[in-house]
């Protein structure tokens, strides 16, 4: 028996569709949103939050896992990350008022202030730029802390740009590009390889296939 | 460890910051718990034993012929909370053999680590053993810009593979030492995966480091324990410190190694007496989870003898049958407060001892096993029957 964690939200639907077309598990939409532990052959699929994904395979609970690479930017962890299953893509982008004079890097204020969900990637990212940062943490709703003058600017995930335009936000730098992830707990991999690298190769081959 | 050789030694919890910044890595001593002493010198709470051994080594034990064999056990403490599965203390078992180079010396080690985690209890588990040096070997060999390297160096550190492809695909030069480091994890197996390794690399280093692992894993035969291990290509550790055989053991549903160990040749010159030096430790923590994962908790240590009283005169025969009983190596609990017979009774199954021993006089004491019926005997005789059915 190998288990998959799988995120609840936006990367549900394609977890789902890789799980389908790899032909590991078949699982409704509707069994979804009512179980939050299917098993189907061999494998165990354990639903659970995005941000929780990375504990469940690092402590062993999970063998695998599928999980956002903006995840993994604010948890790392022990685990192996090892296919880019290449959906769910976003941005996560530095975004500041249309008005703001704010641009590159020259036009920064000595000590910048910016409120995001991803604190520890947020810093990282200044810090290797020289540049002194105060972050507020915000739990959701970032984009409403720029216009109330909480913050300069706001580090927060994107995949259109829409939430963005419509709360008159501009980017102004891009920190990272997000796919989904395969991840893989260390021992898993090393004590019952056969079973779960076929696991792995089925979902490498599904993601390459669906690839565009 | 004793029926090996190794000698056990006590090393102290705190150090001076002086010493264990001679041994550590910047990421190992942004983890350590610093405080400061009367003198206002900083010192911290250990984080692992080894740097401390290579410290006694290189001080007091300087004038003592190597090799030599040393064990420990105690707990290190970490700032940072996943370390140890969300506990900032944790209890270690460990070995280092300081003095001795070879495959012999590896072999050792790793059977010893072996026989430490059997004796803990583990029944099934399986050790990998990899290399250092293979790893550097081809590090030297892959053609690669120096700032890319250092990249692929971080990525595999991160164990993400997803940004090693990404930066291998950008370099215009491929050849079979790129396609071993994106196999990386893959490069497990028994001798076989020696062959298929040495048919790929093209480097002294790295085809040295898979010799070495063939003598090794002939040795591990010899010891006993070749059907546990795994030879791990694709080991992922502390590349700065290891300086050749690496290992880990991995015991069943448990998602981290309990057992880590490896070669450390460099460290010993760090402090002034240049030695070669292996050495591994066992995570006690984690291997007391893994045999209690799922079961009750932990059961109480079985009692002998429940020793009631009542009365003055009884409270002293009790404690001289308690006196009795223990120096025959009995587990035996005095009550703290007079009973009746019935409430004694009562109390004897909450203590949850073997016997139930009622003392009332001097002369006679009531004794009952369990499923047995009660007995009235002078006192002496029921120590002597009870050591006597023990013993």
């Amino acid at each position: 028996m190998v288990s998959i964690a799988i995120p609840t939200g936006v990367l549900l639907e394609g977890a789902r569709g890789l799980l389908d077309s790899s032909g590991l598990a078949e699982l409704g939409e509707e069994e979804l949103g009512r179980q939050l532990l299917v098993e189907r052959g061999r494998v165990r699929v354990i639903i659970v939050r995005p941000a929780d994904v990375p504990a469940y395979v690092d402590h062993g609970a999970a063998d695998l896992g599928i999980v956002g690479k903006d995840i993994l930017w604010e948890t790392p962890g022990s685990h192996y990350e090892l296919v880019d299953l290449r959906f769910g893509g976003c941005r996560l982008v530095l975004a500041v008022p249309n008005a703001s004079a704010l641009d590159g890097p020259r036009t920064w204020p000595p000590l910048i202030r910016v409120a995001t969900k991803y604190p520890r990637t947020a810093s990282a990212w200044f810090e290797a730029r020289g540049q002194a940062v105060e972050i507020v943490r915000l739990h959701g709703s970032v984009e409403l802390a720029p216009q109330v003058g909480l913050v300069d600017g706001i580090v927060d995930l994107t995949a259109t740009g829409r939430t963005l335009r419509e709360n008159g936000l501009r980017v102004t730098a891009v920190l990272g590009n997000s796919t989904a992830r395969l991840i893989a707990n260390q021992a898993s991999l090393k004590t019952r390889t056969a079973s779960v690298q076929s696991v792995v190769s089925k979902l490498r081959e599904a993601s390459n296939h669906a690839a565009p | 460890m004793r029926r090996w050789g190794y000698r056990h030694i006590i090393t102290p919890l705190v150090e001076a910051m002086d010493v264990l910044d001679l041994g550590l890595g910047v990421e190992q001593r942004r983890r350590l718990f610093k405080f400061t002493d009367g003198r206002g010198d900083v010192v911290a709470l250990v984080g692992e034993r080894t740097v401390p051994v290579a410290r006694l080594v290189a001080g007091k034990l300087r004038t003592t012929a190597l090799p030599l064999r040393l064990c420990y056990a105690g707990p290190v403490v970490s700032t940072e909370e996943s370390r140890f599965q969300h506990r900032r203390e944790t209890y270690q078992v460990g070995a280092e053999l300081i003095g001795a180079s070879g495959p012999v010396a590896d072999a050792e080690v790793i059977a010893l680590a072996a026989r430490c985690m059997e004796a803990t209890g583990i029944r099934r588990y399986q050790i990998d053993v990899g290399h250092a040096e293979f790893f550097h070997g081809i590090m030297d060999a892959v053609r690669l810009p120096d700032d890319v390297k250092a990249a692929v160096r971080t990525a595999l550190g991160a164990r993400d593979f997803v940004g090693l492809e990404t930066l291998l695909e950008d370099t215009p030069l491929r050849s079979a030492e790129h396609e071993l480091l994106l196999r990386f994890p893959a490069l497990r197996g028994g001798l076989e995966i020696l062959d298929a390794a040495g048919g790929l690399v093209r480097n002294e280093r790295s085809e040295r480091a898979l010799a070495q692992l063939r003598e090794v894993y002939g040795l591990l035969t010899e010891h006993g324990i070749g059907d546990v291990v795994i030879l791990d290509l694709g080991a992922i550790r502390d590349f700065d410190y290891y300086t050749g055989v690496i290992f880990e053991g991995y015991g069943p549903d448990l998602g981290r190694p309990v057992t880590q160990g490896g070669r450390y040749d460099g460290l010993l010159a760090r402090f002034g007496r240049e030695a070669p030096a292996t050495g591994f430790v066992v995570q006690l923590d984690l291997v007391s989870e893994m045999l209690t994962r799922g079961a009750r908790p932990p059961e109480l240590p079985r009692v002998d003898a429940a020793i009631a009283w009542r009365g003055a005169t009884g409270l002293r025969t009790a404690l001289r049958v308690g006196s009795t009983l223990r120096l025959f190596g009995m587990r035996a609990v005095v009550d703290t407060e007079s009973r009746t017979p019935a409430a004694a009774r009562t109390w004897w199954d909450a203590v949850g001892a073997a016997n139930l021993v009622h003392c009332t006089d001097s002369s006679a004491v009531t004794w009952s096993a369990r499923g047995e019926r009660a007995r009235r005997l002078p006192p002496e005789q029921v120590a002597a029957r009870l050591a006597g059915g023990i013993a």
